[in-house]
Formats: structure tokens, sequence, C-alpha cells
């Protein structure tokens, strides 16, 4: 059946129950049908542009959920982004995005962390710091930088353990470039165990999906072009993430992004069908694991599934799979797993009453089953529970690689 | 906006907070899942009864309509303020108060989401019988103004069969309550009934205390093809007919079989002219014997290929598909509407026949669906609102499908209830006495009118 490309919301409100921000607020304006109105309003001339409109635009964690019920097919993400460019530009944004935006801009022309790393910074800007809360995120608890950059402290290319199965290339992202170099040691060690060469292109550079959400449209194209020029090249059976966001944006943002004849089209194209979050490359590849016979005992842990994972790669259950096979793990499932935790981008720092109700329940139940770790796949989730919980909570939060990777066997 | 003295008085009773007048703001409660839409000068959102009575209490004063709100999902436009006013939005007084499956009853406010009442009541292996398509977001509050049904309504009932007792505030400001926990009570009047599909025209439900059941022990479902879409009809009215009553039977054609196997690839053959979603509960032995019973009557009307659930995820991965079908046709073109003519079980084969020739005589697509078993019927045009001439050809075509419902003994709406869309087809259905004693209840509770104005009272 062919489809008509431009389909008008129906007005149905199965998305309203699925928009995290709705379920704690409640009130029509925020949910994603009330945006679509909005958006057309605003495009008709029968609701004026003003900053307050700009306030529900970006009332929206950008996590999908919206999409992934609607029946119609409506794809929000590039009206919200559209619109939020709009906004943007209409009525600016407040100084600590914008400082935001320069920082994630800059990181392609300058290699920012690298210079702050030098000097000591945290990743909060001294500006900000004063501040007793980020957001709803404690200073405290924001997390250290890596001493050196990811990218920077590993080769290019990074060469199987064992029997070679094949090549795959490592976009690593900014959260683990910057903060979380435990998850790109294990992402490159479970990759070597299972045999796999890894390149890790020194070109490649932040997505740019936390500056399309603010707007910053050209800045962004700046980067996606370097980003499909480092990749396009090398031939590798898949480009992994470890960060579902960045994922999303390579999967599914980049070829939106250009018109039917932009010479970066087809690479586009080319480098989203081998996009793979590095949990279903894990889980297709499952029987190249092998787990060290000498671990006893069992670590409890519980898992939170990321907006992203669920939306781009439905890989969720993929992750609970892997960990009920893990002869070292002791999964236990809490009943709001794939709620959303607030996190989303900025939101938590724009919006960080709504943005900590959300989190505080999930902790809630977290807590309830009693583990020692708190698993999941997107940074941003990681920042916001790790950032909300307190010490007395007990709770490691981790990436589920960093797991996978202490129960193999070393070769 | 209402003049800054109601104004004041309004916000002393719910606070700021509770009070919205921004003009983004009022343009997002000027619309249901219907085609309309009309500007509200204020949305409020009460959080106790006491603050609903003193809400009506002033407008009362100053005349001033008021429509509740829940989720607006409704398809029917009956939220829609089109005399403006106030809306009343319920989405916030959302506690359930007491989940009691000894006595199997739940209390809750307005405003709990259908699919949360279920959620509360699954660890204790009961539900709530009443399953509209729209549960994931619609309110209670929505559900009982509207008498909501669903596909198990066939064997369980509709909402107003589940109701045991309201809590209503009335256009005065007077507070009613009626009903109990009881499941057995003849006290006066059954104004449950009366409440039950008003459509907030007759007053505002504050809390509901609603019948539960428990969960059956066994569940069957069955994906039935057939190569003829009059034997997929026949096959309906021959096992109802028979003394069996399945939890729910839907009925589809071809358009929409494949639309269904577009987006979830069950593997169905797309040549077969009609099919069956069929599911049956109860005790196991029972649930055999009845689904021997439907089989050879399947068989008798030519059914070509019968497939059983072997499982929860397939049972899901049905009933998913089934579900996924108004959005495969929403998909089809820019607008879609659906009705939801309602005929006596009897009369589903010919009410099929007559909505294909209708809508083939005025050059539409369509896609049947029905909750066959209840004879009611989901024919959905996907349409172009911005393209006029068809538009009114759907206009048409959906005024003589009415008309042929009506001549088969039918009624207008199953489940959707009238608001806006089918006012003006109530003769049909109603004599003028009939629709005059309406207007008459109506007058007596809510003599200013104030109560949800412009709809079909
Ligand atoms: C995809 C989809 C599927 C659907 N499937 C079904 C189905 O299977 N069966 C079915 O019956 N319906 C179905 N519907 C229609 C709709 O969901 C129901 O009518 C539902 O009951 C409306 O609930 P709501 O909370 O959205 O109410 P709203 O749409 O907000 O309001 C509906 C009416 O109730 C009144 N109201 C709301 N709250 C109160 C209150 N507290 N006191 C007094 N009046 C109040 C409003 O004034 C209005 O007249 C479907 C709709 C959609 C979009
Ligand atoms: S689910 Fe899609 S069609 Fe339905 S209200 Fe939301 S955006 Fe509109
Ligand atoms: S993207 Fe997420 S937060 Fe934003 S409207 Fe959609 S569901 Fe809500």
């Amino acid at each position: 059946m062919k489809e008509k490309k431009l389909q008008n919301c129906g007005k149905c409100g199965l998305c309203l129950n699925a928009c995290p921000v709705y379920k704690i607020l409640k009130e029509e304006q925020v949910s994603p049908r009330a945006k679509l109105h909005l958006i057309k309003a605003h495009d008709q001339n029968t609701i004026a542009s003003s900053a307050f409109l700009k306030e529900i635009i970006s009332k929206c964690l950008m996590c999908g959920s919206c999409s992934a019920v609607c029946p119609s097919g409506i794809d929000h993400y590039s009206k919200f982004m559209e619109m939020r460019r709009k906004m943007g530009e209409a009525h600016g944004e407040a100084p600590a995005i914008k400082s935001l935006i320069y920082l994630l801009a800059r990181e392609y022309r300058t290699g920012f962390g690298a210079g702050l790393a030098r000097t000591g910074q945290k990743l909060v800007p001294a500006g900000l710091a004063k501040k007793f809360k980020l957001g709803n995120i404690p200073i405290k608890n924001f997390p250290e930088l890596n001493p050196v950059p990811f990218r920077k402290a590993h080769d290019e290319v990074i060469f199987p353990k064992g029997k070679p199965a094949g090549r795959v290339i490592y976009f690593t992202g900014c959260a683990t470039n910057y903060l979380y170099e435990d998850t790109g040691d294990a992402v490159i060690g479970i990759l070597t165990h299972m045999g796999y060469e890894v390149v890790i292109p020194k070109t490649q550079t932040c997505c740019s999906i936390p500056l399309l959400f603010h707007g910053a449209k050209d800045r962004a194209m700046e980067n996606i072009t370097a980003n499909i020029k480092a990749l396009r090249d090398i031939e590798a059976e898949a480009v992994l993430v470890d960060c579902s966001t960045c994922g999303e944006a390579l999967k599914n943002e980049y070829p939106r992004l250009f018109e039917p004849h932009d010479e970066h089209l087809v690479a586009a194209q080319d480098i989203a069908l081998r996009v793979t979050d590095i949990i279903s490359f894990i889980n297709l590849h499952f029987d190249l694991l092998q787990f060290d016979p000498d671990i006893t005992g069992k670590i409890p842990v519980t898992y939170h599934a990321p907006c992203h994972t669920r939306n781009t790669f439905s890989s969720h259950l993929t992750v609970e799979k892997i960990l009920q096979a893990m002869p070292s793990v002791d999964y236990r499932q809490t009943p709001d797993s794939d709620q959303c935790c607030g996190g989303g981008g900025t939101f938590f720092y724009e919006y960080p009453e709504v943005s900590k109700k959300m989190v505080d329940k999930k902790i809630e139940s977290a807590k309830a089953v009693e583990v020692s770790h708190w698993l999941t796949d997107c940074p941003v989730c990681r920042m916001n529970l790790a950032g909300n919980t307190e010490k007395k909570d007990g709770l490691t939060v981790l990436h589920p690689v960093t797991l996978i990777h202490a129960a193999l066997k070393q070769i | 906006m209402l003049n800054t003295e109601v104004k004041t008085e309004l916000i002393q009773i719910v606070g700021a907070a509770g009070y919205l007048d921004r003009p983004e703001e009022l343009a997002c409660y000027s619309y249901d899942a219907f085609v309309e839409e009309a500007l509200p000068d204020a949305v409020i959102f009460p959080k106790t009864t006491d603050e609903v009575s003193k809400i009506l209490k002033t407008a009362g004063r100053y005349k001033i309509p008021v429509t509740g709100r829940g989720a607006g999902t409704s398809v029917c436009g009956a939220p829609i303020p089109v005399r403006h006013g106030i809306v009343l939005c319920f989405s916030k007084m959302d506690k359930i108060i007491e989940v009691n499956t000894r006595d199997r009853y739940i209390i809750v406010q307005p405003g709990v989401v259908n699919a949360d009442i279920q959620k509360a009541l699954s660890p204790f292996g009961f539900f709530y019988p009443p399953d509209p398509g729209s549960m994931n977001s619609s309110t209670i509050g929505g559900n009982i103004a509207q008498n909501a049904g669903g596909p198990r309504c066939l064997k369980y009932g509709v909402t107003v069969d589940y109701v045991l007792g309201l809590e209503v505030v009335l256009a005065s400001g007077d507070i009613i309550r009626f009903g109990s926990k009881n499941i057995k009570d003849v006290t006066g009047y059954k104004l449950s009934s009366l409440f039950c599909g008003s459509e907030g025209t007759l007053g505002i439900i504050t809390e509901a205390i609603l019948k539960v059941l428990p969960k059956p022990e066994a569940v069957k479902t069955l994906m039935v093809t057939f190569d003829d879409l009059d034997n997929t009809a026949r096959a309906v009215t021959d096992i109802i007919g028979s003394g069996i009553l399945p939890a729910a039977m839907e009925l589809m054609d071809q358009l929409t079989l494949n639309a269904i196997e577009d987006s979830a690839n069950l593997g169905l053959d797309r040549n077969a002219q009609g099919a069956l979603l069929i599911e049956i509960d109860g005790v196991k032995e029972a649930c055999d014997k009845e689904m021997k019973k439907i089989i050879e009557k399947l068989k008798e009307n030519g059914a070509v290929h019968i497939q059983e659930a072997g499982s929860d995820i397939e049972r899901d991965k049905l009933w998913t598909a089934r579900r996924s079908a108004y959005g495969v046709f929403a998909k089809l073109a820019p607008d879609i509407v659906s009705e939801d003519v309602t005929v006596p079980v009897s009369k589903v084969p010919e009410m099929i026949r007559r909505i294909i020739e209708i809508t083939e005589r005025y050059g539409l697509r369509v896609g049947v669906l029905a909750h066959a078993g209840d004879g009611n019927m989901h024919p959905m045009i996907p349409a172009d609102k911005g393209n006029i001439e068809e538009w009114q050809r759907v206009e048409k075509a959906f005024s003589e499908i009415f008309k042929a419902a009506a001549d088969l003994d039918g009624t207008l709406s199953g489940e959707h209830g009238i608001g806006l869309a089918k006012s003006a087809y109530l003769p049909l259905v109603m004599n003028q006495s009939t629709i005059n004693f309406m207007k008459k209840i109506k007058h007596a509770i809510d003599p200013d009118g104030i109560l949800n104005p412009g709809k079909f009272v």
C-alpha cells in the first residue's frame, strides 16, 4: 500500500500516555498532540510566536515515544526539531544552553575536551558550577572528565584477540570520549574478545543531536558532514554505537537532513544501514562470548530502558535477555523499567521539577528490588540516574557492557 | 477570556496553577478526536468534589457554559466547548480511592485512566471489563459520560453495566450520590443509567464505584479467514445464534486484512475476502467445548483457514494487529472518518453489503471493521478533508449509512456517542416526543443550560 507523505494528526490521543512529560504534568498543552496542534496553528498564523510558545514546545524530552505509538505515523521528531529551530531563532536560548551549544559545536573544530581536561576543569562550566545544583542534579554528583579523551587514549585501529571474526567501526559519541571511558573500555574489550578488529576513526565528532534539539542546525551540519566523511570509506560490517541517541542520529536523522541530490545523501543512507547498537550486536554474536567459569556468585542488577533504545533499536528487551542469560548476574526487573527517567538531553536542566519527579519514581522502584547495580545504555540517563541517587542508596549506575565485559574469560 | 471578577473568583477556588487562559493553552482544549474545534475562555483543573461544586455555583451565577473533559479522545466532538466558557478538565483528579476485590468493586476519581484501573486490579487477578480502544488514554469520567464499550463488551456488557454508584455535581452545585457498593441495589430510580451516555450534559461526575470481575481462568483466540465476505458475516450470525457467547468477535474485510498484514506480517492470506478474530474465555473445560462448536460453525460457513493462537505472545500479536488496523488506514490519506452504526447481529451481513454499495456509489474507499458479535460496525473511510468535493461525498455516504442502519432496526452509535457528529441524525432513530422527553429531563436539572451546551439536547 502506498503511503501518503503528508499525514494529519487524527487527534486520537493515543500518544498522551506514551508521553513522559504529559504523564507527570497531566495538562494537554504539553502532550505530543497539542504540540502538533500548536505548530500547525503557528504555521497558519492563528497562534503568534511567543516566549511562552517556545516554553511549551521545549517541554519535551525528544524521546520519540509519541511517534512510536502514533497510528498515523507522524514524524514528531522532525516537526519538533524544525519548530525548536524557529523558536530558538525568535526568542533565543538560556545562557547555559547557549554555552552547551557552543561547546559541542566547537568539539569538532578544536577538541574542547582535551583542553578542559588539561586545565583540570569539570564538565560543568565554571560560571554554572557556583550554583549548588544544575537542573535537578547536585553539582557534586556530576561525573568527572576522563583524564585523557577516550579517542586520544586509543589507537585508531585495535586488533582482535583469538580467532578473527571481522571488522567493525566504533562511533564513541561525546559521552564515552569525555566522561565514561569505562564504557568505551568495555566495548573494546568485548569486541576484541569476540575476535573483532575495532576501528575508531579519529575524525569523528559529536553526533550533533543536542545541537539540533536547540535549533543550531548550521553548526550541526558541519559536525554531521565531518562524521559522514569519517565513517563512509571504512570497510566494516557494522557501525557500532554505545549511546542510543547517537544511534538515533546516525540511523534516522542524518539521511533526513540532506536534500535528494546532496552529495552526502547516499553515504548517509549507507551508514544508516550499517548502524547497530552494541547490545544488539553482542546479542547477534552471543555464541562468541566465553564467560569466565571461575566467577561464582551472582550480582543483583536491574535495568533502565532509555527512550531512544526502546524507540530506535527496540533493544531494551535484548538487554534483559542477555542479563538473564549471564551466569554472573541475578537480573531483577522493576515494573517501570521502560518508563522515561526525565533526563532527555538538557530537559533535566530546563525543567528540573518535572524531571525530578520522574527520576525519583524510578529510584524508588530500583531500590525496591534491592540491587547493587543499575544498568542503562544511555549516558544522559546514566548521568541523571547516578546524579540523583545518594550514596546510601547503594546503587552503582553503569552501562550494561561493563558488567558483560567483567564476566568474560581472559583470552 | 472571562472577565476579571469571575476569573478572580474562580482562581480563589482552584488556585492560580489550576486556571489556564493564555491563548497557547486554550488552543489545546479546543478539540477532541473529531474534526471540529472551538475555543474555551478558560480551562480549570479541579482536584476535589468541593471545588467542582463551587465552580459550578459561580458558573451558574454568571451563566457561563461548563464542558467537562477527560482525555479528549471522544470521536464525536462531545468535549468541544462549542459555546465557549469553561472547560473543566479532570486529568489531574486521578486518584484510585479504594480497590476492594473481596467485595468486587473499585472506587475512583473521574480522571483515572481506564488502563490504570486494569493495572491496579491485575495483581489481585481481577479486571474491569469495558475496554475501549482508547483505554491507554481515556478517563473513566469520559468512559461513563460516553457509556464506552470495546471488543469484549460482546460478552461482558458496556460501561453502564459496571457502574455501581456515582457522585455527581449538578449544575446548581448540589452534590448527589446514588447507587452503592452493592452489586444488587434497587433503592430508587437507577440513576446511573441516566448519567451513562449523558455526555456531560446532565451533571459532572466526581467519583465512581465500579464493579470488577475475576479474570477468566482460560482464554482462547482464533484467527479465521474466508474467501467470501458474506460467509464471514453469516458465520458470526450463526455462532451467536447457536447460543455461544464469545468474549469478542472482530470482523475484517479484505482491505483491512491487507492493511494489517502490511504492518504486522502475520502470514495472513492476502486474497481472503473476510476474516474473524474470535476470543472465548471462561473455565477451561467450557472453553474447549465452545471452541469445538465454534469451529464446526466456521467450517459450515466455508472458513478457509483457522489458526489458534498457541501462546500469550501469539495472542497479543493478533490483538495488536487488530488494533493497528485503524492506524494503517489513517496512513492511507491525510484524514480518516470512522463511524460506529450498530445493527442487530442477524442484520450484519446485509449492513455490510449496504456499506460497500453506498461507498462504491460515492467513489470512496472503505475498510469494514466491526465488533461483529454485537453488530457494532466500524466502517472507516480514508479521505482528504482539504479536498472539499471529496469531503462532501464522505458526508453524503455517511448520511446514507446512518439511514441504512436505521432501516435495519439499527442505531446511530454503538459506543462513540452523539456529540456534535450525529445530533442531526437523531430523528432517524427517535421520535420527536422522545427527543422532547430528553429535553425535559435536561431542563429540569439544568434550567440555564450551562452544562455542555450545543450538543444533542
Ligand atoms: C483510537 C480511538 C479508539 C476508540 N475506541 C473506542 C471504543 O472501542 N469504544 C468506545 O466506546 N469508545 C472508543 N473511543 C472513543 C472515546 O475514547 C471514548 O468515548 C472515551 O470514553 C472518551 O473518554 P475521554 O476521557 O477521552 O473523554 P473526553 O473525550 O474528554 O470527553 C467525552 C465526554 O465526556 C464528558 N466528560 C468527561 N469527563 C467528565 C466528567 N468527569 N463528568 C461529566 N462529563 C465528563 C465530556 O464533557 C464529553 O462530553 C475511541 C477513541 C479513539 C480516539
Ligand atoms: S498518536 Fe499520532 S495521530 Fe494520535 S494524537 Fe498523537 S500524534 Fe496525533
Ligand atoms: S518526544 Fe517524548 S517528551 Fe516529546 S512529546 Fe514526544 S513523547 Fe513527549
